[in-house]
Order: C-alpha cells, then sequence, then structure tokens
C-alpha cells in the first residue's frame, strides 16, 4: 500500500513529463517508460498473461502511446490515459487470437500455485486470487491495486462512472470472500 | 462497520492503510481478514528485462518530434455542433421547410430543443471518446439509449397517432429524403473524429452514426409536414437509428479486419 502511494506521488510529476514528451524533450520517454513499464507490465500479467506476452502488450502499448501522444491534454492525469490506452492495446492482443478463451472466463475455484520457489502463504497471493474473477471485476480490482490510480482515475481510464465502478469492486471484494473461504476450507481439509 | 464499509474502505483507499474502525471489525470478522490479508499478498513482482526497456526508449526517442495537443474540448464540441447544424440546413435547402407552418410553437420548441439537446449530448460524449481516459458522467454505452428514449418519448407526447392510408409510401420518402443528409454530415464528423484516438470503434462508430442521423431527422422535422406520431417515429426518428446501425456494422467488419491483419 505503501508502495502504491508513492506511485501516485510521482504520478503528478509524470503529467509534467508528459507535456515534455510532446514538446519533443529527449529525456522524457526515459524518464516515462522507466517510472510507467513496471507498473503496465505487472497490470498486463494480473491479466492472464504470460510474461512474453506481457512484455510484448507492453512493447505495443508504448508505440500506441507514440502514435498518439498529441491526444494527451495538458493538465489532465496521465495514468488513466496511459492505462486506457494498455487496456485497449490488451483488448486488440486478445481479439488477434493471442490469448487462451478460458482465460477470460469466471473459474469456479481459485487455481493452485504451480509456480516452484513460491512462499507458501495460507492465502493465495493477489494475482492468483483476481484470476478467479470475471474479466470486468478482476479489470477494476486490479488497477485499484497494482496500477495506483485512484476510483476516479480508474472510472476514466474504463470509461464509466466513479458509481459503476464502486459497485463492480464491491461485487468482486464478495466474490473473493467466497472464493477465499473455500480455499481456506479446501487448504483446511487437505492438511 | 460492516463487511460492506470494509470493501468501501479498500475501493475508497486501496492505497493507504485502513481506519481504525476497520481493523476493529477484523478482528471479528474471519471473511474481511482473510479478504485484506490476501489483498496485501502479492507474486514476486515482474520486472520488464532492460533490454526490452532499452528497445522501447531507443525507438520513441528515434521517432521523436515535437506534436500540437489536441484542441480544447470546446472546440470540438463547437465544430461538431455546427457539422450538424449546416448539415442539417443543406439538407433543408434541398428539401425545403414544409413543418413550420404545420406545428404549433410548443411542439417546435419541444422537439428542436430535445433534437438539440440529443446532438449536444452526442457531441459530447463523442470529444471524450477521442481522448483516452476522459471523464464520463453517463457510461459511455448508455447515452445513445438514453437519446433515442428521450426523443421517442418526445414525439409520442407531443404528437396525435393517427391512421393513415399511404404510411409505407409517406415513411419510405421521408427516409429517402432524410438519409443522403445523415450520411453527409457523417463525413466531416469522421474528419474531425480522426485527430483523436479512438479505443472503441464500435460505440464511437455508434455515437458518430447517431448524431449524423439526427441531422438528417433534424432536416425531416423541418421539412415534413406529416405530424402523425407513427410517421415520425418509423420515418424521421428511422433515419437516426439506421445511421448508426449501418456504421456499428461497418466498425464490426473493422473489428473482423483487425482480427485477419498480421
Amino acid at each position: 500500500m505503501r508502495e502504491n502511494r508513492e506511485v501516485g506521488r510521482a504520478c503528478a510529476e509524470l503529467d509534467r513529463w508528459m507535456e515534455r514528451y510532446q514538446q519533443a524533450d529527449p529525456e522524457a520517454p526515459a524518464v516515462l517508460v522507466s517510472a510507467l513499464s513496471p507498473a503496465l507490465l505487472r497490470f498486463f500479467r494480473s491479466q492472464s498473461a504470460t510474461p512474453g506476452q506481457a512484455e510484448d502488450l507492453l512493447q505495443d502499448t508504448w508505440l500506441r502511446i507514440h502514435r498518439v501522444r498529441h491526444t494527451y491534454r495538458p493538465g489532465e492525469p496521465v495514468l488513466p490515459w496511459i492505462y486506457a490506452l494498455a487496456r485497449r492495446v490488451r483488448v486488440d492482443g486478445y481479439l488477434r487470437g493471442r490469448r487462451i478463451d478460458s482465460h477470460e472466463t469466471a473459474m469456479e475455484v481459485l487455481p493452485k500455485r504451480t509456480a516452484e520457489g513460491e512462499p507458501q502463504h495460507a492465502l493465495p497471493v493477489f494475482e492468483v486470487l483476481v484470476a478467479a474473477l470475471p474479466e470486468a471485476r478482476r479489470e477494476v480490482i486490479t488497477m485499484l491495486k497494482v496500477g495506483g490510480p485512484s476510483l476516479e482515475e480508474v472510472a476514466r481510464t474504463t470509461s464509466s462512472t466513479a458509481g459503476a465502478l464502486k459497485q463492480k469492486a464491491h461485487r468482486g471484494y464478495d466474490r473473493l470472500r467466497k472464493l477465499l473461504r473455500s480455499y481456506v476450507a479446501a487448504v483446511g481439509g487437505g492438511q | 462497520m460492516n463487511c460492506r464499509d470494509i470493501n468501501q474502505a479498500i475501493v475508497e483507499g486501496s492505497a493507504s492503510p485502513l481506519p481504525p474502525e476497520a481493523e476493529e471489525h477484523l478482528r471479528t470478522c474471519a471473511r474481511c481478514r482473510e479478504l485484506v490479508a490476501a489483498l496485501k499478498l502479492r507474486a514476486p513482482a515482474d520486472v520488464p528485462s532492460p533490454m526490452v526497456l532499452r528497445e522501447i526508449e531507443k525507438g520513441l526517442v528515434a521517432n521523436l518530434r515535437p506534436v500540437r495537443p489536441i484542441a480544447p474540448k470546446r472546440y470540438i464540441f463547437v465544430s461538431m455542433m455546427a457539422i450538424f447544424a449546416v448539415t442539417a440546413v443543406l439538407g433543408l435547402s434541398r428539401i425545403g421547410a414544409f413543418a413550420i407552418a404545420a406545428m404549433t410553437p410548443l411542439q417546435m420548441g419541444a422537439i428542436f430543443g430535445a433534437l438539440a439537446i440529443s446532438a449536444g449530448l452526442l457531441a459530447y460524449s463523442l470529444v471524450n471518446q477521442m481522448v483516452p481516459g476522459s471523464r464520463y458522467r453517463v457510461p459511455l454505452g448508455r447515452v445513445p439509449l438514453v437519446i433515442m428514449i428521450l426523443l421517442m418519448v418526445s414525439v409520442a407526447v407531443l404528437f396525435p397517432f393517427q391512421e393513415e392510408r399511404s404510411f409505407w409510401f409517406s415513411a419510405w420518402v421521408c427516409i429517402r429524403g432524410g438519409t443522403p443528409v445523415a450520411a453527409f454530415a457523417a463525413v466531416p464528423l469522421w474528419l474531425v473524429l480522426r485527430r483523436g484516438a479512438i479505443l472503441s470503434p464500435i460505440m464511437t462508430g455508434a455515437a458518430t452514426g447517431l448524431l449524423a442521423g439526427l441531422a438528417g431527422t433534424t432536416a425531416l422535422e423541418i421539412h415534413c409536414p406529416n405530424l402523425d406520431a407513427w410517421h415520425i417515429l418509423a420515418s424521421h426518428l428511422g433515419v437516426a437509428v439506421a445511421a448508426p446501425w449501418s456504421v456499428f456494422l461497418w466498425g464490426g467488419s473493422g473489428n473482423r479486419k483487425l482480427i485477419l491483419r498480421p
């Protein structure tokens, strides 16, 4: 959570770097890429992309950002602008058939952790947890948690309203509670 | 505090620690405790490889040149409304204005008010759709639906329902007169939209089609002296409804092409 707060503070400065990027400041691309890429990569990874796919989507996102950088309005928050483009890149990636259909469907049970060397917690990590949610709810919860944008910024990113988004998030968290209960019961029963 | 309040606290304060009242609830509620604990856990962070980042930076710097930011919202809004009004007037000059004398001042004021509000809402929605991450007061998909309901209710309230002998023939005459106006309005609207970054081609296409269609509807409302509500709903509003569907289908085919593109 502290990390998210820091990301939020850094975003205020990113707005200014974005303006400099529009003015062709040669330092701006490096600053923006290094500051935003980790969060973008995490966003793609949380949306069920493999590491390779996530890096491809990251590159596509920066290409698109570069192509439409004139559509950023100076003074506006940069994060919703960036995430809206990233979201579209992800959808296009899906449309091109790079992703498997089953990733998009809601699962009834939480997937088992398979990564070797992963720390053993009593609860699943956030990324595994949200993978069990339907796509729209997963996206909202992931952006709120992973990327650092505020509720209002996520609403802008998803072309929605803050009210509609809150409702989605509430339903998502309710579903997570149920999934966690069954997970804890299964783990408890298995031990 | 209850479980719903915990949801609220997580949603609104996802970037800050939970309030002390929440901690109290967590002590008694295992479900919320598990949820909050699970949200704190995270898989080892994926970091983009330095090579990929260098490649991206190199690509961006290589093609770097200054760009002029997109025009302010109000300019784009005004240009869209101007396109709407000018094409309706131009269309009218071709088909003539005969309805003004047939309508009462109330009917005129209300129907043209409804059309102007609808066009304004659509233009505002399109202005936002041109810039990714814009603020929306109404969810994007609902705008065309709300507008169509508003117009249909206005027509049903303002105009009488009558029986007409040559209903389909007169409807067809009006559709034939209004459709070219809508098609004519769509071209400059598309040219304006090209300045932005359209992220949802189908939604944007449908909104553009509806705005262009409304130009045709407005021209027909001023032109056609037939005040039968069935006639206005089927033919005048029919032009507005048909235009977004044609763009919607075109947008759909555009997306299919996108899938086939290597």
